[in-house]
């Protein structure tokens, strides 16, 4: 426990030693200090950009839509993905489509969106829906895969009735890897938002960032860049609390237990 | 997965009934036939695209930066892992800027690329580079840090010395992590090379595929992610064969355990 707390002292005075060495570099001019502005530059026109309000909006933008093209990916194939699990016929009918569509690189599917549903909103939510819905639907179908036999078997024994089953076998006990999923595509869902408002976006914070650097605010670009750190981190940050509080039961069930 | 291992007919039937709904949907309504021309016809134009060697260029420059890019990122976040992997002060001194730098969706850097390196290949790569790392780095740590302890200790005892015994048991014993690195950083790299080629737009598939959308020749654009998905999935092929041969050992080694 010591050693952790060192350890992680140790990193963040890296972390903290960097702003100067970054201060000294830009105003030695070892790099041009045009697209190296000096550290507190960037913290100022963070600061400032904070305080006026256009990142927390750009921010608060972007996040809206890919929570939009997030929950309805999970909304749609969690459910698709227990019965594919439960019903193998299911699973053959679509396999081939899947295997077929999941190969695309989300990227390539940009240009559709942008042709269906123009640059508004709706053509980043179809983008990060689209993109998220391979690791949430295949963890799913794994997971309701490979749950023990023994609890199928003894819930029928019990004489739980299908709808029962599903909510109070089949689910929690795929939940582990169905959280796996919903982990890698919140990853997935941060980067496509950013990819589709840098190709085709007059707002978000994809567009902030690639538009302050054609425009050579560079500060602006890397003040930019640091929100989104910020943003990425809090995301997993909420999501491991989350992932916790919703899977503390299996925690204690697997015996590592909540210390 | 076993696509081609038994054939799925219900999954062929149901893709060909899919296919076939298109291609009536879209002769049918010319208003859709602009968004979504027929399949007959987007197999047409990439027959066309193919043998006029008009894709053959993209094509190749797009292989040619994943490919660097994804190998230069193999070297640099395989040497980097095992350091940190190995030596806890690094790993230490590291941590924060790694947990700092990690949740920042990697596209966020494209600009930063653009401004340091232009608008040509190394930008590209150089942007593949850095999204590619990060799991193979992450994952190179974790499989360095489990190795057993008896392993090192029993190099140890044997008077190897510190380079062999990183070839012959260090890196041997972490590289089923390596390998799962390798696998994720693969679609990552796709991606990150169809981005930016959208974004600087000059050449390879992911220009193509913007080009033609913003031309209106949608039935190239179709023909162009057929050919990334087509892309993605035999890079996707060949690493799994490439793994399997590398990794016999492994599986040689865990099934024995078993028995």
């Amino acid at each position: 426990m010591k050693w952790r707390i060192e350890s992680k002292l140790n990193g963040i005075l890296v972390l903290v030693a960097v702003i100067p060495v970054w201060e000294f570099i830009s105003r030695a001019e070892l790099v041009n200090p045009l697209f190296f502005p000096p550290m507190s530059k960037i913290l100022q026109s963070f600061f400032l950009l904070v305080l006026s309000g256009d990142l927390p909006y750009q921010i608060l933008l972007s996040l809206k839509r890919a929570a939009a093209g997030y929950l309805l990916a999970a909304l749609v194939f969690i459910p698709l993905g227990v019965v594919m699990g439960l019903y193998p016929w299911v699973y053959r009918l679509l396999e081939v489509v899947i295997e077929m569509a999941r190969p695309i690189p989300p990227p390539a599917i940009v240009p559709v969106a942008m042709l269906f549903f123009g640059l508004g909103d709706e053509m980043k939510i179809f983008v990060i829906f689209f993109s998220c819905a391979w690791p949430i639907l295949l963890n799913t179908y794994d997971g309701v895969r490979n749950i023990d036999r023994l609890l199928i078997y003894t819930a029928r024994t019990f004489g739980l009735s299908r709808r029962r089953m599903i909510t109070r076998v089949v689910v929690p006990a795929a939940s582990p890897q169905i959280m796996t999923g919903l982990r890698v595509s919140l990853a997935i869902m941060l980067i496509l938002v950013v990819i589709s408002e840098m190709v085709g976006s007059t707002d978000g914070i994809g567009y902030f960032i690639l538009d302050a650097q054609r425009r050579f605010k560079v500060d602006q670009m890397y003040a930019g860049m640091l929100s989104l750190a910020i943003v990425g981190y809090a995301l997993n940050q909420l999501f491991f609390l989350s992932y916790h509080r919703l899977l503390a039961w299996h925690k204690g069930l697997i015996g590592v237990g909540p210390t | 997965m076993k696509l081609f291992g038994r054939i799925n007919l219900a999954g062929l039937a149901t893709f060909c009934i899919f296919l076939l709904l298109w291609e009536g949907f879209a002769r049918a309504s010319p208003l859709l036939q602009l968004y979504f021309p027929p399949v007959s016809r987007i197999l047409l134009s990439l027959c066309q695209l193919i043998f006029s060697w008009e894709l053959v260029g993209h094509i190749v420059a797009t292989l040619g930066r994943f490919l660097r890019g994804y190998l230069l990122a193999t070297l640099l976040a395989v040497t980097l892992g095992i350091v940190l992997g190995y030596f806890k002060l690094a790993y230490s001194l590291s941590e924060s800027l790694i947990e700092f730098l990690r949740p920042m969706p990697s596209v966020a850097i494209i600009p930063v690329a653009i401004l340091f390196l232009g608008i040509g290949d190394a930008m590209m790569v150089a942007v593949t580079v850095y999204a590619c790392a990060w799991p193979i780095l992450i994952n190179t740590i974790a499989g360095v840090k489990n190795i057993d302890r008896t392993l090192i200790n029993t190099a140890r005892t044997f008077g190897l010395g510190r380079w062999k015994a990183l070839r012959k048991i260090v890196l041997p014993a972490a590289s089923p992590y390596i390998v799962t690195g390798l696998r994720v950083s693969l679609a990552i790299a796709l991606i990150l090379v169809t981005t930016s080629e959208m974004i600087v737009g000059v050449s390879g598939l992911g220009f193509f595929i913007l080009d033609e959308e913003r031309s209106l020749r949608t039935d190239n654009m179709y023909a162009g992610i057929f050919l990334v998905a087509l892309l993605g999935y035999g890079l996707n092929r060949l690493f799994l064969v490439l793994e399997k041969r590398a990794m016999a050992w492994h599986r040689r080694m865990t099934a024995g355990e078993q028995i």
